[in-house]
């Protein structure tokens, strides 16, 4: 038996699945259920002098990822990417995905969150709601969309957004560190993950097609009606259901990022965006020893093990970049990188001549 | 063709998997008495901290073995025959070509008192060793550990984690005087000592106390003191697991490990011998034991070429390794500690962090580096000292070789150094 006193009894439940772990995903999940599907959060919102349930949320949405961000930034307070990592992602929620919104919408304006965009938000790219919008948001989201996002992900992997903006990802990086650990790590997991995540962006592009058509033959009523109707269930299903009661009310249970890796169509986006960028996870030849860390602290499921025990440097679609296999690493095998590096030097003609380079080499040391 | 491996350890396990690709038809079969399926052994530490499940440490899915149709059998062997191993319940195995793989087993030394010990007492290698630290941390005050290498600050970190008291005995004079110098060695210890573990460098285990149960209750010290511990840890270092071999009529040479040449071919035609437990001979070479990960993964790979035939001498590479104490994270490459003593090296550190840089050369050429608190890629260094590269070039281009995290690289520029000639322990 392992020593265990109350405290990591209730630590240990909590991170393996076990009844505290159940409880939790309950409570999570009634939650989601409660604010999506009922108004029972406006007396408490009111009361808090807030002016309804979805105010009440994203403030408890951002005190979970500046209090989660300051337990993340603690821990890892000897890596200065998680830290310089962990302070963006709170201030992206306490900005754009707080504070800016209900600004704007203090000031009458429309609540316009600028650290989403399509087609994470697929009503930004609606036709029929541009002329609410500012104009000045209509090219934001139009340029964010279709030039920002595939360029900054050419050139520093999807991670800029899924693990630095996103507020799905700032949760599950944050609020969520003691779950990343729970997500599924087998083969049949993979398969899974890549049939149901590009089913939702063929969906999410679909209706945005419908829209798009609709608005330039307006005179086709079955083109609007169909693509409200999947925008409806859209919005059910994937995002109440998926990203909300699923995405966090199971934390403790499948990990942090279970949205974010089967079904949020911005990830299948910019991951398909980050096989051809310059991103990469770099690995030393022959330093891993196969302790499985990596592949353990990956949220996103990936057999980190896989590719550093062989050798190989690997790009994913699914990885975030959010760093962590590099900073549990107890070898150092294995970094976050943008670019392929040339080696640094040239060889020298002397190495050339003698072969040195290839191995000809003997110590003093063995020649005693 | 029937292949039995002995040992589902790194070498066993990688030369299987290696010999399936270089045979599609041949039988392959693992036998291990330790677990049944491969494990990291690396590992240990964070299953035991809880940081992972004892699964977690398996490094391939389990539907692995059955796709790439590796047979394997959880029993220690007992006997090896002609064409046979026999298992301890008596069943046979039969073999065409057999592999011992069978690893290290650490080390024990004649300690008074030692006989008289029934529990309390552990290693940190096996999976067993696990069980036991498990089962013996709760009942557990204080802890010592013998040992003042790498697996005896595994424990030592392990046992700190749980919150026991930890005393760590150092026999040398500094800790690990075969890989860290002696100004590495004392900040280690003070991080060590900040992490609340009582050092004892210069310090021997002379007698192991026991309870009228046997349980360990304490020890003496060559100096004289006592210290009450429930817990004996033993970490001073493995050897090759050959001791077994010379009980069967195989009759397989043995020297401290089994006799191997450069193709891993022992003295008996059809049976080679790979990993720690390979005693590596070749024409004017001191023999070879290695006992890293890397090297039983090459090893292995290398073996199962000569085991399907396919003629491939072994060469070890540029010595390099990594490691841990606690939060110092510890790259080396080439020859530091291994050089005589006076030899110059280049030591810099910065004075408010344990980062700490040792370039070891000739005068002329660098020959090794050891590397503390900050991240390196090895493969640049390693290509340095292959190079020939003179200490001046390589302190220029140091940074080329810094693998931190993005906007976490150690800073160069504040390092403060000097030449210092290597101290060795024991030497003048």
């Amino acid at each position: 038996m392992k020593p265990m006193t109350a405290a990591e009894w209730l630590e240990h439940s909590n991170q393996n699945r076990g009844a505290v772990a159940w409880l939790l995903a309950a409570a999570l999940t009634g939650f989601y259920l409660v604010l999506y599907f009922t108004e029972w959060l406006n007396p408490a919102a009111k009361a808090l002098g807030l002016d309804g349930k979805w105010t009440l949320y994203g403030l408890l949405y951002t005190i979970a990822i500046i209090a989660g961000g300051i337990h993340v930034m603690r821990k890892y307070r000897r890596n200065r990417y998680q830290l310089v990592r962990t302070a963006v992602v709170i201030f992206v929620q306490l900005t754009f995905a707080f504070s800016i919104p209900q600004l704007l919408k203090f000031l009458g304006k429309p609540e316009l969150y600028f650290s989403y965009l399509w087609p994470l938000k697929i009503d930004y790219l609606d036709p029929r709601n541009f002329h609410h919008y500012p104009l000045p948001f209509v090219i934001y989201s139009i340029v964010g969309s279709f030039i920002a996002v595939p360029v900054l992900t050419l050139l520093y992997g999807k991670r800029w957004y899924c693990s630095w903006v996103c507020g799905c990802g700032g949760l599950a990086n944050t609020f969520g560190e003691p779950w990343r650990h729970l997500s599924a790590k087998s083969g049949l997991a993979w398969r899974i993950e890549k049939i149901t995540i590009h089913a939702v962006l063929v969906i999410a592009v679909a209706i945005t097609s419908l829209w798009f058509a609709s608005a330039v033959l307006p005179e086709h009523q079955p083109l609007a009606r169909a693509g409200d109707l999947t925008r409806q269930w859209y919005g059910l299903l994937v995002v109440s259901m998926l990203s909300g009661v699923a995405g966090v009310g199971l934390y403790p249970i499948g990990g942090t990022r279970v949205w974010c890796r089967f079904f949020c169509p911005m990830a299948a986006l910019l991951g398909l965006i980050q096989k051809l960028g310059r991103f990469r996870i770099r690995v030393k030849r022959d330093m891993c020893i196969s302790c499985g860390l990596c592949t353990k602290y990956c949220e996103m499921g990936i057999d980190v093990r896989a590719y550093a025990q062989s050798n190989r440097g690997f790009t994913r679609a699914s990885c975030v970049g959010c760093g962590l296999c590099a900073e549990v690493c107890p070898r150092g095998v294995l970094r976050l990188e943008n670019v392929s590096r040339r080696d640094p030097q040239e060889l020298t003609l002397q190495s050339f001549l003698d072969e040195s380079w290839k191995g000809g080499y003997s110590s003093p040391a063995w020649r005693e | 063709m029937k292949v039995l491996i002995i040992g589902n350890g790194v070498a066993g396990v990688t030369c299987a998997l290696h010999l399936r690709q270089l045979d599609a038809k041949a039988d392959i079969a693992i036998v291990s008495g330790e677990t049944p399926h491969f494990f990291s052994r690396t590992a240990l530490m964070y299953a035991y901290m809880n940081h992972m499940n004892r699964r977690d440490l398996e490094p391939y899915e389990r539907g692995v073995w059955k796709q790439q149709r590796i047979e394997l059998i959880q029993a220690w062997v007992k006997e090896l025959k002609p064409g046979a191993a026999i298992r301890d319940d008596g069943r046979e195995i039969p073999w065409d070509r057999l592999v011992i793989a069978s690893g290290s087993t650490p080390n024990r030394f004649a300690w008074k008192g030692i006989d008289k010990v029934q529990d309390g007492l552990v290693n940190f290698v096996s999976m067993q060793d696990l069980d036991a630290c498990e089962r013996l941390t709760p009942s557990t005050r204080r802890a010592a550990v013998v040992g003042g290498g790498l697996i005896g600050v595994e424990l030592v970190e392990c046992l700190r984690h749980f919150g026991r008291e930890v005393v760590f005995l150092v026999r040398e004079p500094w800790y690990w005087p075969a890989a860290l110098g002696a100004e590495e060695a004392a900040f280690v210890t003070e991080h060590l000592r900040a992490h609340g573990v009582d050092v004892h460098l210069g310090e021997e285990l002379d007698e192991i106390l026991t309870d009228s149960a046997g349980r360990v209750r304490g020890l003496r010290v060559k100096s004289g003191g006592e210290i009450s511990c429930e817990m004996l840890g033993v970490c001073a270092g493995v050897r090759p697991a050959a001791d077994w071999l010379k009980q069967t009529t195989l009759g397989v040479a043995c020297g401290r490990g089994v006799i191997v040449n450069d193709r891993f071919e022992t003295n008996i035609p059809q049976v080679w011998a790979c990993g720690d437990v390979a005693e590596i001979h070749r024409p004017g070479q001191p023999p070879l034991i290695e006992q890293i990960w890397y090297s039983a993964k090459r090893q292995g790979a290398a073996a199962a070429r000569n085991v399907a035939g396919i003629p491939a001498n072994y060469e070890p590479p540029l010595f390099f390794n990594s490691s841990k104490f606690f939060d110092i994270e510890y790259t080396t490459v080439g020859d530091v500690m291994r050089l005589p003593a006076g030899t110059p090296t280049i030591y810099r550190r910065l004075p408010d962090r344990p980062v700490s840089q040792r370039i070891a050369h000739d005068g002329g050429r660098v020959l090794g580096f050891n590397m503390l608190g900050s991240r390196w890629n090895h493969e640049i260094l390693e290509r340095w000292i292959l190079e020939r590269r003179s200490p001046e070039f390589v302190l220029e281009h140091l940074e080329a070789a810094q693998f931190d995290v993005e906007f976490g690289r150690a800073p160069l520029r504040r390092m403060t150094g000097e030449s210092l000639p290597l101290k060795k322990a024991g030497a003048p």
